[in-house]
């Protein structure tokens, strides 16, 4: 026979100071969880929503970055009319893109990171969806003005609406500030790909984009220009690219997470023993009446865990609700690929948070096996002698 | 030290309960001494920086190069004492997981550029002898098992390039997880965009009352070509990267915040239940004429002996763990060592102290506020 859950959660409210600071050191140990995971995840979300499904990128082959690749004018416009390449009216759907870094401080702070500059063409506005501009207007063609991301407008220095920003020798002007659906774009400048040619000296792309009629043709494509043997490049899913630059940074924080709970986790194990201990000596008397009354030792031991679950769960809610207020908060960091900056939001999402339940739970059940055994294993003589 | 006695008694009056809360405290404190040390650690590469040396970048970003014709004419600047090109690799030995930093640098320069690297003269005589070969730091070494004479294939991105090199020696200083080889032969093989090109030049200055004007001098020599170029005291260069790292700081500083309330959440809990279970005791100790102070003492004395005990613990194995393991061969990164300083250690034992000291302050507040008859009625 068990024991009614009404029991266990008066036993709770008795003891509420204890209670609630046995629910706070776990809720603490979750809250630092949850923060590190919504780190990682945030970088994990940004690099694959990035991708569209059905566009091809192209780069030099070896190449694990844009930066650090160039494909020919020449290459691009073989590349355009190659089969399976969707098309606009008469023109493929594919673009050519150049990438630059620039330095830049952070607000606040005399130093700062590299910013990613993207020269854009017409087309790269179809085919990286969600661009959007927020405030002031897009650049026009030809002329040397920029579009900054509103979250790095917000972080740098100096890339406000009608600040200009030096790129090499030649000065460009910030016309507006996008949002570009959470992607990573958002971690970028944008400004039109013949003046950054110019301004860079630059002939070559720095990729190449393409969008595949369909899935097979999106295989078909990317096959066909990286086994062609006079080309050097590689062509791969746009999804997959992103996907494949979220290892470090998300890698270690994951790392970084499991470290720091699992330590911290100890620690309120031990707390949270203690605070078992003494609830299960308080109660001796109480636990040999249950015991005279015909409760089981199981029933007696299941009620002990349960109510210990029951408070790492109530701190695993601490815990979430701690941490709620982070979500979709901005940051950034390196990209220790490229060197230059990748914002993104921290992220807590509900698997997170069933994670984080699920943490505090076990936190609560392990802590508590052992205060519970013995409480189960009184003899009734001696616990009402108590 | 009349109480010292009493006290210990009851610090030993429930083992187990002293026994798991020491336990709390001592992986708590650990955890804490870890975060700091990456921390410093992480500020160790400008804090350890050559005060005598220089690093010149391309003025746009590191992912530009400058022309290595350069060195000639920064060499004729006044103060000057030696001028290297000294070039980012990227290159993946075997698989990306084995991330190392591997540079190309003058051969013959290095060693009076870098002299914080040793090595033997034979050795420094064979690398300089072959345009193929290699230094690597000691750690890669442990790491990888890389011994003298073996061939080695780093895959580099960047230069698009599977590039063989035979390791020729092993050094010891600055950051022992470094590979170094012949800017000649990087350049002998990289592809037409990076012929003759470098991705900064490390100088030497005669002395580092130099160093401010030599940066000048440099960037205003390129300010109008088309590769201008940033100059700054290695110092700055190393704070640079730092900084880049963005809210790592301000991040790992919250965790910390977060652990040490935890800890007074643990530490309060249990003391509060400790003193909750003398309170008749309390109560006899007042009626043979304890004051309300010495009372209070007791239980002070009793969380600061627990603090003290959980701190040795927690200070001596982080001390002892992080001395005996060289952690920064094992974690990613640019970390030279990960040792904690005499200042983190000192912070967490008075952390550790004040911690102990707030979570006894209000249960013994309360409890020795109770008069007599009140203490000795009680049911606890």
């Amino acid at each position: 026979m068990a024991l009614p859950i009404k029991y266990n959660l008066r036993n709770l409210i008795v003891r509420k100071g204890s209670t609630l600071a046995t629910a706070f050191t776990i809720g603490l140990t979750v809250a630092v969880f949850l923060l590190v995971m919504a780190l990682a995840r945030g970088i994990d979300l940004t690099l694959s929503s990035s991708g569209e499904p059905l566009n091809v990128i192209v780069v030099r082959e070896g190449s694990t970055a844009e930066l650090n690749s160039s494909v020919t004018r020449e290459n691009f416009n073989d590349l355009i009319y190659l089969d399976g390449v969707t098309r606009e009216g008469d023109q493929p759907l594919a673009t050519g893109e150049i990438i630059t870094l620039i330095y830049k401080a952070r607000k606040g702070q005399s130093q700062g990171s590299n910013v990613t500059v993207r020269g854009v063409g017409p087309m790269s506005f179809k085919l990286h969806s969600g661009f959007e501009v927020v405030s002031g207007r897009s650049f026009q063609p030809g002329l040397t003005e920029a579009v900054v991301s509103k979250r790095i407008a917000e972080r740098f220095q100096g890339l406000d609406v009608g600040d200009k920003f030096r790129i090499q020798t030649t000065d460009y002007t910030v016309v507006g500030l996008f949002d570009s659906a959470g992607k990573a774009f958002e971690s970028e400048i944008w400004v039109d790909v013949n003046s950054l040619s110019s301004t860079t000296k630059r002939d070559t792309f720095s990729s190449v984009l393409l969008r595949a009629k369909d899935q097979s043709a999106l295989a078909a494509l990317s096959k066909r220009i990286t086994d062609d043997p006079k080309l050097h490049l590689k062509a791969l899913s746009e999804r997959t690219f992103y996907e494949d630059q979220q290892g470090i940074a998300s890698g270690a924080l994951k790392g970084l997470a499991v470290f720091i709970s699992f330590i911290m986790a100890v620690g309120a194990g031990f707390a949270g023993m203690n605070t078992m201990y003494a609830a299960v000596a308080r109660r001796t008397k109480e636990i040999g009446t249950l015991r005279v009354l015909g409760f089981s030792r199981r029933s007696i031991l299941v009620a002990f865990l349960l109510e210990s679950v029951a408070v790492a769960l109530i701190g695993a809610a601490i815990g979430i609700v701690l941490t709620l207020p982070l979500n979709f908060v901005s940051t950034g960091t390196s990209n220790w690929v490229t060197f230059s900056e990748i914002a993104f939001n921290f992220r807590v999402t509900v698997d997170l948070m069933i994670l984080a339940l699920l943490f505090g739970a076990i936190i609560g059940f392990v802590g508590s096996l052992l205060p519970s055994i013995r409480a189960a294993r009184f003899r009734i003589v001696e616990a009402l002698r108590a | 030290m009349r109480f010292a006695k009493f006290i210990l008694k009851n610090v030993l009056r429930n083992k187990r309960r002293t026994l798991l809360t020491i336990s709390s405290l001592v992986v708590s404190l650990f955890l804490i001494i870890s975060l700091a040390t990456i921390l410093t650690e992480f500020e160790r590469g400008s804090q350890e920086a050559n005060p005598m040396r220089l690093m010149t970048r391309h003025s746009v970003s590191l992912g530009f190069l400058l022309p290595i014709a350069d060195v000639q004419r920064i060499e004729a600047v006044p103060g000057v004492k030696a001028v290297m090109p000294f070039t980012w690799f990227g290159g993946i030995y075997k698989d990306e997981k084995n991330f190392f930093a591997n540079f190309a640098a003058d051969a013959k320069k290095l060693r009076e550029i870098m002299p914080e690297l040793k090595m033997s003269d034979a050795e420094w005589q064979a690398f300089v002898a072959d345009r193929q070969g290699a230094v690597v730091g000691r750690k890669l070494v442990k790491l990888y098992g890389f011994t003298p004479g073996q061939r080695i294939t780093l895959k580099s991105p960047i230069y698009n390039q599977d590039v063989e090199f035979i390791i020729r020696g092993v050094c010891t200083g600055a950051d022992e997880k470094t590979l170094y080889f012949h800017h000649d032969y990087l350049n002998e093989l990289a592809p037409e965009w990076a012929k003759d090109q470098a991705g900064l030049f490390s100088i030497l200055a005669n002395s580092p009352d130099d160093v401010p004007r030599i940066a000048q001098a440099v960037d205003s020599m390129f300010a109008n070509t088309d590769a201008p170029t940033k100059t700054e005291s290695e110092r700055e260069f190393a704070r640079s990267f730092e900084t880049m790292s963005g809210g790592v700081k301000q991040f790992l500083y919250g965790i910390m915040a977060a652990i040490t309330f935890s800890l007074v959440l643990v530490m309060g809990n249990t003391m509060a239940m400790t003193v909750r279970e003398r309170t008749k005791e309390v109560g006899t100790l007042k009626a043979i004429g304890f004051k309300r102070p010495t009372i209070a003492g007791l239980f002070l004395g009793e969380a600061i002996l627990l603090a003290t005990i959980g701190a040795a613990i927690g200070i001596g194995g982080a001390v002892l763990l992080f001395h005996s393991v060289d952690m920064s061969i094992y974690i990613p990164g640019f970390f030279i060592s990960f040792v904690p300083t005499t200042q983190t250690l000192i912070a967490a034992f008075l952390l550790s102290i004040v911690v102990g000291i707030v979570s006894v302050v209000y249960s013994t507040y309360r409890v020795t506020a109770l008069t007599i008859a009140e203490a000795l009625r009680s049911t606890e």
